[in-house]
């Protein structure tokens, strides 16, 4: 197995003790910082793959992106500023009037381990605050509204309204949450809907090359 | 016609029940017995743990705060410096509303039930928030291992007293294990941390006089069901309709019994219509059947979030009743 193989494979398995080292010694064999990147990239896409397969659970997952993040602080260093890989700024938050954070919370990580840089605007965030944040952040390229009361998706549904009718573009929307529905996203005019962290990030990945 | 405990007892029994067995009709929840401070809506509390809490009053429910200033358990290495069980000692004062509830109650027809809430896992996750507790149990399992034995330990604590105080047959226990698709954790995972010290804990109640015991975990667990059965649960409260709950029925009936169905988070909505519910809990009813199921809402206690909501399931399932037995 080759050394960038195995920061693939180090990543996946969430090994956090061994990354940084793993990370370092693919640089020191010559590897290119963005090549390595895109290994851990690809590692956390498997991931994600076998969290929408429940063959993984949260904290498999936690635990990989963990890693991911301590293997792109030995990255940071050699990589240009804007690396062919980012995929732009992802602006997420759940909905107003709806306090619950873990499932943002991990679909913010795996967001930030496809290539995202994440603006996490917290809970209870109402529609002028995402619209605030698309305005006041550059290179913005998708909104991730999360909800998990059935109480709260009206907020959605405001808040998908207020993006579309901001006059703002360039990005995309999606949503998510416990009772959210494909049908709902329909019907709301989001522009995909992700069940789970995992898929949240193959869609978001779609969505940003369809731009 | 059957008490309401006999027509529960046939029912997980796989006997005679004459009668749908309906929501939390057999449990005489005594809520009056001191436990802890929780906060009412609109309140800011910080309780015996150290927990901070937050209550907004358009939610429907509480939120532990978990930012840097309020968050009890940054460091797991370090748990026995910040953890610090609270007393389970209460004086009588405070303990005489829960006995008189309880010696109100007609054991023939309700068990006396003890409620016993956060669980061992969601007391980690309330002291160092869901990702350290979840990361933790690979970074640091040794100490995870050694909190939750402190938390069961605290749990048997309150046990003795609670079963001194009011000789409850019956204990109603939360503890949320997964989300609405999956657990959170692997059930690999789930048996090296949570079977033993859940074992200790049920075979405590159930060694000094509790005959029932049931879980309460509103979300996919069917995963889980081999360690609820293991472990000494006889009635997993909760049972959303995502787990399949017929099947775990053919599986598991008769070691374990199911009470949901019908996911509040569908009907339990502002503008519920009381026929959406009937519609609901006839196909609960027919889906599953009079044996090892009990039709009810997958809310944790015998309320609904928005007024008649109970009511109406529990009309709805009393019409299943009459069209069924």
């Amino acid at each position: 197995m080759s050394k960038i193989e195995e920061v693939k494979s180090n990543v996946e398995a969430g090994k956090t003790k061994l990354i940084s080292g793993l990370v370092q010694e693919a640089l020191d064999e010559g590897y290119a910082a963005n090549d390595i990147l895109q290994a851990m990239i690809d590692g956390m896409g498997t991931v994600g793959d076998k969290f929408s397969a429940g063959t993984i659970f949260v904290p498999e997952m936690l635990i990989a992106a963990k890693a991911m993040s301590l293997g792109v602080d030995v990255l940071k260093p050699h990589l240009a500023k804007e690396t062919s890989i980012s995929l732009g700024t992802c602006i997420i938050g759940t909905v107003q009037g709806d306090l619950h954070d873990i499932g943002k919370n991990l679909v913010t990580m795996m967001l930030e381990s496809a290539g995202f840089t994440m603006v996490d605007l917290g809970v209870d965030v109402p529609a002028e605050k995402f619209i605030q944040a698309v305005k006041e952040n550059e290179n913005v390229k998708l909104v991730a509204c999360s909800g998990l009361l059935s109480t709260t998706m009206p907020a959605m549904q405001a808040t998908v309204e207020a993006l579309k009718e901001s006059g703002l573009s360039g990005f995309k929307v999606i949503v998510g949450g416990a009772p959210v529905t494909q049908e709902f996203a329909d019907k709301i005019g989001a522009d995909a809907y992700a069940p789970d962290a995992g898929s949240a990030a193959v869609k978001a990945r779609e969505l940003v090359n369809s731009l | 016609m059957l008490t309401k405990r006999q027509n529960l007892m046939e029912a997980i029994r796989g006997g005679n029940p004459d009668r749908f067995v309906n929501q939390y009709e057999f449990l005489e929840i005594i809520l009056e017995a001191p436990l802890r401070t929780r906060p009412k809506p609109g309140e800011i509390i910080t309780n015996e743990w150290g927990i901070t809490f937050n209550w907004p009053k358009d939610q429907l429910g509480p939120f532990p705060v978990h930012d840097d200033e309020h968050i009890v358990l940054k460091d797991i290495t370090k748990w026995r410096d910040v953890v610090s069980a609270p007393s389970v000692e209460f004086s009588d004062e405070s303990w005489a509303p829960a006995i008189e509830h309880a010696k109100a109650v007609d054991r023939k027809d309700k068990f006396v039930t003890a409620f016993f809430a956060s669980g061992t896992f969601e007391m980690t996750h309330m002291l160092m928030g869901m990702e350290a507790a979840m990361m933790n149990l690979y970074e640091e399992p040794e100490y995870m291992h050694e909190l939750i034995d402190y938390l069961t330990e605290y749990e048997i604590r309150y046990a003795r007293q609670i079963i001194d105080r009011i000789q409850p047959d019956a204990v109603f226990h939360h503890d949320d294990w997964g989300g609405q698709i999956a657990s959170f954790m692997s059930p690999e995972m789930f048996e090296e941390f949570y079977l033993e010290p859940y074992k200790k804990a049920y075979g405590f109640w159930k060694d000094n006089g509790v005959e029932l015991i049931v879980h309460h975990s509103d979300s996919y667990a069917a995963n889980l069901v081999p360690y609820m059965i293991d472990m000494g649960i006889d009635i997993w409260q909760g049972v959303m309709t995502t787990n399949n709950t017929p099947e775990l029925i053919r599986e598991y009936g008769g070691q374990i019994s199911f009470m949901g169905e019908i996911d509040s988070g569908v009907v339990d909505c502002k503008d519920w219509k009381p026929e959406i519910i009937a519609d609901h809990v006839e196909n609960a009813c027919r889906r599953c059947g009079k044996h090892y199921f009990i039709p009810c809402l997958t809310q944790g206690l015998n309320v609904s979030s928005f007024p008649g909501v109970y009511e109406a399931v529990s009309e709805a399932i009393d019409g299943m009743s009459r069209k069924t037995f």
